[in-house]
C-alpha cells in the first residue's frame, strides 16, 4: 500500500482547527463587528503597531493562513462527500493551491511591512 | 447455485436519511463562511498594504449590511465549530492519568479565554469611533 | 400497546427479484421479544423461505447485525417494545455491503480488510514455553482493552459513508484492531500494520464522521482508534521525511 501525504493536509487542517476553535468567535466579532466601527486612523496604526513586532506578524500570519488551510481541507472533503461530479486531482489542487498562495502573497506583504 | 449479490451504489444524497450525517456535514458545512471569512482577512492584509486610505475604504466596506450579516453568520458557524470540535478532542489527545472529560472542559475553557482575550485587546487597540464614521 | 407488531423485511430472492422489496409480517407483540426473536417466529410459523444470519442470541457473535428502521443494530440486542407505539420497523441487511439474500450482507470485504491489518500479537521470535508467559500489567492492559472488545458484527461498517463511497477503505473495525495490536505490549507487528494505516485507504479516508461509534454495541469507539491512528501515522510521516533526509529508504 502506497503511503499517502495526507499527513501535511491533516496537520495544517488540525492547527487551523483548533486556532479557530480556541479564538475564531472572539475573532470574527472583532474584525468583523469592532474593526469597521473602529476610529480609521486608530485601526490603522494598531495593525501598524502589531506588524512592526515580528511575533505580531507571525500572530497575524497564522491568523490568515492556517484557517485557510483548515477550510479548504474541508471543502475538498465535502465535494467529494456530496459526490461533486469534478476530478479528484483538479479540487485538491484549486483548494491547497489557493490556500498556498494566498498565505505566500500575506507573507510577503506582512515581510515587506 | 450461481450467486448474484444485490450493490446498491451510495447515491449523492445519502446524508439526507440520517440525522448523524446530517449533523456531521453541518459541521463540515461551517468551513464555507469561515473560508469566505480567512478571504475578508487577506483583502484587508492587501488593502492595508495600500495604506491608510485604502484600509479606511475597505472598513466602511464591511460597514455594509451585507457583510455585517456574513458576520454574523461567521460567529455563528465558527462557534459550532468550536462546540464540535472540542468535542472530538478528547479521542485525539489521549492522556494518561486525565480524562476525556477534563481535557474537554480544559479545551472548553481554553477557547472562552482565548476569545475573551482577542476580544479586549481588540477593544483596547481599536477605539470604537462612537458607532459614527 | 396493541398484541401484534407489522414488520416489514426487505427481501432480496437473486435470481428472482431484481432489487430488495419490502415483504410485511405480522409478530405478537410481548416486551421481552428481541427483532432477532421475531425474525426466528417469522422463519418458524410464516414464512420458512426468509434469509438471515443469527448464532449466539446474546451480543457476542456479531452476526445478526440488520438495518432496524435505517440504523444498524444487533437484532439480538435490540428489543419490539422500542417500537411498540409506531406498531411497525422495517429491517433490510447492513447498508454499504452487497446483498446476498433477504437480510445476509456479504462482509467478505470487510474480512479482506480485517486480514490486512494482522490482527493477532505478532512475535519477532517465539519464546520457547519454558520461558513462561507473556506478562503484562494492569496498565499495559488497560491501553488497548476498551478496542479489544471488538466483536466484528460490521456495523460501524454500515454507519460509515466513506465505506459505503469506496470500499477499498480499510474501515472502522479494521482499524481498530490495528492500533489495539499497536498498543499491545506482546506484540512486535506495529511496523507491518503502520504500511497499511499509513496509506489513503488506511486512516486516510476516515472524515471523522463519529457515527461508527455511535452504533457499535459494545462501546469499543472505532472513530477514537482511527483518528489516534491519524495522529501515529502523522508521527511516522514525520520520521520517515527524517529517514529520507539522511538518505535510508522509504519505509
Amino acid at each position: 500500500m502506497k503511503r499517502s501525504n495526507e499527513p501535511v493536509a491533516w496537520g495544517l487542517f488540525g492547527a487551523g482547527g483548533m486556532l479557530l476553535a480556541l479564538v475564531g468567535p472572539g475573532l470574527v466579532v472583532a474584525t468583523g463587528f469592532l474593526l469597521p466601527f473602529a476610529e480609521p486612523a486608530a485601526a490603522f496604526h494598531a495593525v501598524d503597531a502589531l506588524i512592526a513586532h515580528p511575533l505580531g506578524k507571525l500572530l497575524l500570519l497564522a491568523a490568515i493562513a492556517l484557517p485557510l488551510y483548515h477550510t479548504v481541507h474541508r471543502l475538498h472533503h465535502g465535494l467529494q462527500e456530496l459526490h461533486a461530479p469534478l476530478p479528484h486531482g483538479l479540487v485538491a489542487l484549486l483548494c491547497y493551491g489557493s490556500a498556498t498562495v494566498l498565505t505566500i502573497a500575506s507573507a510577503s506583504w506582512l515581510l515587506v511591512r | 447455485m450461481t450467486r448474484k449479490p444485490y450493490r446498491a451504489p451510495q447515491r449523492w444524497s445519502w446524508w439526507l436519511k440520517n440525522p448523524a450525517y446530517r449533523r456531521y456535514l453541518l459541521r463540515e458545512a461551517t468551513a464555507l463562511p469561515l473560508f469566505i471569512y480567512a478571504l475578508v482577512l487577506v483583502t484587508g492584509l492587501y488593502r492595508y498594504t495600500q495604506g491608510q486610505l485604502a484600509f479606511t475604504r475597505w472598513l466602511e466596506a464591511l460597514q455594509a449590511p451585507g457583510w455585517l450579516v456574513f458576520h454574523a453568520v461567521a460567529v455563528a458557524a465558527c462557534v459550532l465549530h468550536a462546540a464540535t470540535w472540542i468535542e472530538l478532542v478528547p479521542k485525539l489527545l489521549v492522556v494518561p492519568g486525565i480524562s476525556g472529560r477534563s481535557i474537554k472542559r480544559g479545551h472548553q475553557v481554553a477557547a472562552l479565554i482565548g476569545s475573551a482575550l482577542v476580544l479586549g485587546a481588540a477593544l483596547v487597540s481599536w477605539p470604537l469611533a462612537g458607532g459614527a464614521s | 400497546m396493541s398484541d401484534s407488531i407489522a414488520i416489514y423485511v426487505a427481501r432480496y430472492r437473486p435470481g428472482q427479484d431484481e432489487a430488495p422489496t419490502e415483504q410485511r409480517y405480522d409478530v405478537p407483540l410481548s416486551t421481552d421479544l428481541s427483532v432477532l426473536e421475531a425474525l426466528n417466529y417469522i422463519k418458524d410459523e410464516l414464512d420458512p423461505t426468509l434469509a438471515y444470519r443469527w448464532s449466539c442470541r446474546m451480543a457476542i457473535c456479531g452476526s445478526c447485525g440488520v438495518m432496524i428502521d435505517g440504523e444498524p443494530r444487533l437484532g439480538c440486542k435490540t428489543f419490539l417494545r422500542e417500537f411498540a407505539d409506531r406498531g411497525e420497523l422495517h429491517l433490510r441487511a447492513l447498508d454499504n455491503f452487497p446483498v446476498e439474500r433477504d437480510l445476509i450482507a456479504d462482509v467478505e470485504r470487510f474480512m479482506d480488510h480485517l486480514e490486512t491489518v494482522k490482527p493477532w500479537t505478532v512475535h519477532n521470535s517465539e519464546r520457547p514455553v519454558s520461558e513462561g508467559e507473556y506478562r503484562q500489567t494492569p496498565a499495559e492492559l488497560e491501553r488497548y482493552q476498551q478496542f479489544s472488545q471488538c466483536i466484528n458484527c460490521g456495523l460501524c461498517y454500515a454507519a460509515c459513508p466513506q465505506f459505503g463511497r469506496d470500499d477499498s477503505f480499510l474501515g472502522p473495525a479494521a482499524l481498530t484492531l490495528a492500533l489495539r495490536y499497536n498498543l499491545d505490549s506482546r506484540d512486535d507487528g506495529s511496523a507491518g500494520r503502520m504500511a497499511a494505516l499509513n496509506a489513503d485507504e488506511g486512516v486516510w479516508r476516515c472524515t471523522f464522521v463519529g457515527y461508527c461509534s455511535e452504533v457499535c454495541p459494545k462501546d469499543v469507539d472505532p472513530a477514537q482508534a482511527v483518528n489516534r491512528g491519524k495522529v501515529a501515522s502523522t508521527i511516522n510521516y514525520g520520521l520517515n521525511l527524517l529517514r529520507l533526509a539522511r538518505g535510508e529508504h522509504d519505509t
